[in-house]
């Protein structure tokens, strides 16, 4: 190996990689405009809860009881009606997510120490929506029983009873910005990664200059790393502008070491590298080296866990998930992250991800040199 | 317009496809392959918790408590721990969703009618996780209350204290609150963009990247032709996308339309409209297969994916991107999926989002038309 030759072969990269105009959006807004969008657009917070109420009481109970859910910072009262139809029709057309309807004896048999029915129907449309929505009305309900309950006895009744004290960490206020944020960041360094290696070699191919590069004294090694380091630079230096820029524009909270971050990233470089350089052998056209980036992206996305929980997928896609190199940055992107957890905890994925990383950059360049001779 | 002409140039536009192996496979096996991610492993919901507790109480009652927990289908017992320092580490792992420490002296504050503090660690990062998690933990302790409850009336000999507020909640539309029921239809939407407007973007690109759109224009073929022509074998193989997706929701995760068959084709046939006069769209302004390629992903695929109501609620956005989802045709088309697949609802609710969708197709294929007539056709 010599240096000199890698150098020049860099140097001829970044040059060539700058001059063309078409990939300065590619490069340069392409992760902004993603991080942004991302960052504001996917969440799953339960807050501005909708609801439609038909109150056929009119008392003090009654209203004592939607007071309760008004104040609660997660609902909005939006729609009263007098008609049971209008509020199934409310529902039907989407205008709000929960219906209440209380019955017109709904304050005698509160007086009486009967129980009062109070019908409550969700929109189950969006299924997890709905499970958060109708935990977090149980909860108001609760409340608004344990009051009512104290103001007849006109004393606590004192039982045996669990207190239980829920305490949520690393994500105190449940934001969905903060968990999927550091995701994206994980997202663009995988595609950045991935296209780029795949183009810069398709296109010495589609030119027709791969052949001079070959009979140049330049050997298959260092063609392959001097094809390489730019954009390992180029990614490192992109991944650390926009983490800064996520970290000050969200005001994300970053626990652990910034610099745990960087050798977690160098290392997730090498399994996607490695798929870059593979794509880069299957493929004869940017075209068709676009495409098949695209297909390797979308499983990687969905069974990474970066939206769709792995607990919640069957065990053996769980199994399968362990193949998954960005399965492995996600745990230690959001353990630095959210948890602020250190290489005591994260070794693990580590590990996982440099034998995962050996093991297809080697394969990868095997195939890619046998194709060069 | 000649049907003739149309014909000739479905016929080769078909032909095209046909001999591109990674066209078919674009069309074909990434909506099978969707449909199945979705349909069977990619779900939203919690099936059960994973728990681990400390029981420094170690007493019948604490360890009834665990057996309880365990029990119920919502929680699963990872393990038993005896400090409440390995049960952190089980939680920075990620091994664990919650921890549940049971101080000592919790059943003698039980038993003397105190209020026993337990006390619940909950990982928070994945907030739509977390937040169904405690959901399940409030329900569980509010049931043993009750239980706890109605053993100390007992025991004092008092009646039974009914709660004042009895809340019946019933679920509609998606009675058993399963993600598969909303995201198995929207996938259909996204399959339409993909194979629609992706493979579409590509089109009139190539024929300007090979030099033959100057052959075409020295032909006999209007541009209205050429259009037509030139979607007609995307349209039919979109069309066959949504029922083979329609079929296999139905036959292997049990999704079944609540409304009718031929409101869903009726919509499918415009959406798809919509997908293709977009795909040509942004074809005739690129000129090149690349740029197309980037621009149909950037402007249909992600904004249907992101900005349609489809896995990420409208109402959490910023008012900047609500607005956006307005002009976002995957909205009109998720609401209209949504309204018959789970509602049960006709045209006189979704006429509407039909309207739209029908106006959107008109402007596109005008401006497509009409920006290929400025090229000279």
């Amino acid at each position: 190996m010599s240096w000199l030759r890698i150098r020049e072969l860099v140097r001829k990269e970044f040059i060539q990689l700058f001059r063309d105009k078409k990939n300065r959006p590619l490069l340069i807004i392409a992760p902004f405009v993603q991080l942004l969008v991302f960052g504001y657009v996917v969440t799953t917070d339960v807050r501005d809860v909708r609801v439609g109420v038909f109150d056929q009481a009119h008392t003090r109970e009654s209203r004592l009881l939607l007071d309760d859910l008004d104040a609660n910072r997660t609902f909005r009262i939006t729609h009263y009606t007098d008609h049971p139809k209008e509020l199934e029709e409310i529902l039907l057309r989407r205008k709000v997510d929960l219906a209440l309807k209380i019955g017109p004896e709904f304050s005698e048999r509160i007086r009486s120490g009967d129980s009062a029915p109070v019908q409550i129907i969700a929109d189950g449309s969006m299924s997890n929506m709905a499970s958060m929505r109708i935990a977090y009305t149980s909860l108001v309900l609760d409340r608004f029983n344990q009051r009512m309950i104290e103001e007849r006895y006109k004393q606590t009744l004192d039982y045996g009873k669990i207190d239980a004290r829920i305490r949520t960490w690393y994500n105190p206020n449940l934001e969905s910005r903060n968990f999927f944020v550091p995701g994206i960041v994980a997202m663009l360094l995988m595609i950045l990664s991935l296209l780029l290696t795949s183009m810069a070699i398709i296109r010495e191919k589609e030119a027709g200059t791969i052949e001079q590069l070959i009979v140049t004294p330049l050997r298959p090694i260092e063609l392959i790393v001097g094809k390489i380091l730019p954009y390992i630079i180029i990614t490192q230096i992109l991944i650390i502008i926009v983490t800064t820029f996520a970290i000050i524009w969200f005001s994300l909270p970053l626990k652990g070491n910034f610099l745990l971050l960087a050798v977690a990233a160098c290392l997730f470089l090498v399994s996607t590298l490695g798929i870059g350089l593979f794509i880069s052998t299957i493929s004869a056209t940017q075209q068709q080296a676009m495409m098949t980036t695209f297909f390797f992206i979308v499983p990687f996305f969905m069974f990474s866990g970066f939206v769709f929980p792995i607990a919640s997928m069957p065990t053996v896609i769980q199994w399968l998930t362990y193949l998954n190199p960005l399965r492995y940055f996600l745990v230690i992107i959001r353990g630095v992250f959210l948890k602020g957890v250190g290489m005591g905890i994260l070794w693990p994925q580590f590990l996982a991800m440099m034998v995962l990383g050996l093991v297809v950059f080697i394969s990868a360049v095997k195939r890619f040199r046998k194709r060069l001779d | 317009m000649n049907p003739v002409t149309i014909k000739a140039i479905a016929r080769k536009e078909f032909y095209h496809l046909v001999r591109d192996f990674r066209s078919m496979y674009l069309a074909f096996v990434i909506p099978l392959l969707m449909i199945l991610m979705f349909g069977y492993a990619l779900s939203l919901d919690v099936d059960s918790v994973k728990v681990v507790i400390v029981d420094h109480d170690k007493t019948k009652e604490s360890r009834e408590l665990a057996q309880k927990l365990n029990a119920s289908a919502y929680f699963q017992i990872v393990r038993q721990l005896n400090d409440s320092l390995v049960a952190v580490r089980y939680l920075d792992q990620g091994l664990t969703t919650m921890a549940i420490v049971i101080p000592p002296g919790w059943t003698e504050d039980l038993k003397a009618d105190r209020e026993a503090s337990l006390q619940v660690l909950l990982d928070g990062s994945d907030p739509n996780f977390a937040g169904i998690s405690r959901g399940y933990i409030t329900a569980f302790v509010e049931a043993y209350n009750r239980d706890q409850l109605l053993s100390f009336l007992n025991r004092k000999g008092m009646d039974e204290i009914k709660a004042p507020v009895d809340g019946r909640i019933r679920v509609w539309f998606n009675e058993d609150l399963e993600s598969q029921n909303f995201i198995v239809p929207g996938i259909i939407a996204i399959i339409i963009m993909i194979v629609g407007a992706m493979l579409t973007s590509l089109v009139i690109a190539r024929e300007y990247e090979n030099g033959t759109m100057e052959t075409i224009r020295s032909l006999p073929v209007g541009g209205g032709e050429l259009l037509l022509g030139k979607a007609i074998p995307y349209f039919l193989i979109a069309l066959t996308d949504v029922l083979v997706a329609v079929f296999m929701g139905q036959v292997l995760f049990g999704v079944v339309m609540k409304s009718s068959f031929c409101l869903l084709v009726l919509a499918s046939t415009i959406y798809i409209s919509v997908a293709l006069s977009l795909g040509f769209l942004i074809s005739i302004a690129t000129k090149s297969q690349l740029v197309a390629n980037q621009m149909a992903i950037l402007i249909t695929f992600l904004p249907s994916l992101l900005l349609s109501n489809f896995v990420f609620p409208i109402g959490n956005m910023p008012k900047i991107f609500q607005m956006l989802t307005y002009i976002i045709p995957a909205t009109y088309f998720i609401d209209i999926l949504n309204g018959l697949y789970l509602r049960g609802l006709g045209l006189s609710h979704l006429g509407q989002s039909y309207l739209i969708l029908v106006g959107m197709l008109i402007v596109l294929s005008y401006a497509g038309f009409a920006l290929l007539r400025k090229e000279g056709m």
